[in-house]
């Protein structure tokens, strides 16, 4: 036998003569009246139910963040496609060609213009 | 992996007090024989448990089961909360200890199970914590050493090393109780 597994068995022998630790009596209730003094502190309502909710879903899409990190990239990216959903279209337009074969330029004949035509 | 406290932890977590009854049935007893050995205070060791019960309901709502196995954690805040309260205890003064050496009784003394039980638990209490910590995980709790060293942070090598050298001090503390409990002569 090696002096390690000697030493494994001795004390596995001492620590089985350690007199018997048993909790004390109501250790259990005083445990589960903490608990109690606990739940009635706890947050609840609707209000609650929504922040849990809302710290469920930013756990899932950015476990262990603090709940303000994936919000404020989900509001970046809202403002940065807001801004481009403003913007592109009105740069776009100015570059758009005088005429084009999908979308003809509109023009209106005035009255003035019609009347010499029939002439 | 299934965690078998996962679900009860969640419920415990949203207000159900039969989980959180149930979860203190399951670990409160084991805890406090741990704490209690490792603080060598049952009063102490009740605090620690009482303080690890507290800080399971706050966490249990953000608990998520697929990570660390539950009693991992139970187990790491427990050990946590012993080492916190043992490196804010005074330091024993030199000749207090020289006196409590003395009180040890003379090789071959005869020695009843009481007092065999108080040689064994005072020879414990002057291990290393982290070598303490890990003979009472093993004995106690009665993990694995690889559950040992992942609630103590440890490697497992790390934690077989503290497990030789923390039996071999018990053993030589107890030199002179050769031949107790079936010990070999």
């Amino acid at each position: 036998m090696t002096d390690e597994s000697s030493d494994r068995i001795f004390a596995e022998r001492a620590l089985k003569r350690l007199p018997a630790e048993i909790p004390p009596l109501g250790f259990e209730a005083a445990l589960l009246s903490a608990y109690d003094a606990w739940n009635e502190r706890r947050p609840q309502g609707r209000w609650a139910a929504f922040r849990a909710g809302l710290n469920q879903f930013s756990e899932s899409i950015w476990p262990g963040a603090p709940a303000w990190a994936p919000a404020s990239a989900f509001a970046v990216a809202l403002l940065l496609g807001a801004g481009l959903g403003v913007t592109l279209p009105s740069i776009l337009a100015d570059e758009q060609p005088a005429f084009s074969l999908e979308q003809p330029s509109a023009f209106t004949l005035s009255a003035a213009d019609a009347a010499q035509e029939d002439m | 992996m299934h965690d078998p406290d996962a679900e009860d932890v969640a419920k415990a977590g949203r207000g159900d007090r039969d989980a959180a009854a149930r979860l203190i049935a399951r670990h409160s007893a084991k805890l406090l024989t741990v704490a209690g050995r490792m603080l060598s205070s049952r009063a102490e060791a009740e605090d620690a448990v009482q303080e690890v019960f507290l800080r399971l309901w706050t966490h249990a709502g953000r608990w998520r089961p697929g990570g660390a196995k539950f009693e991992t954690w139970l187990y790491r805040v427990m050990l946590n909360q012993c080492y916190d309260r043992l490196r804010r205890r005074p330091t024993q003064p030199l000749e207090e200890a020289a006196e409590m050496a003395d009180e040890a009784p003379l090789p071959g003394a005869g020695l009843d199970d009481g007092q065999v039980g108080r040689e064994i638990a005072r020879a414990l209490e002057t291990l290393p914590e982290r070598q303490k910590a890990a003979i009472l995980l093993c004995h106690f709790k009665e993990c694995g050493n690889i559950e040992a060293a992942e609630i103590m942070g440890l490697s497992v090598e790390a934690l077989e090393s503290l497990l030789a050298r923390g039996r071999r001090a018990l053993r030589a503390r107890l030199q002179h109780l050769k031949g107790f409990a079936g010990d070999g002569p």
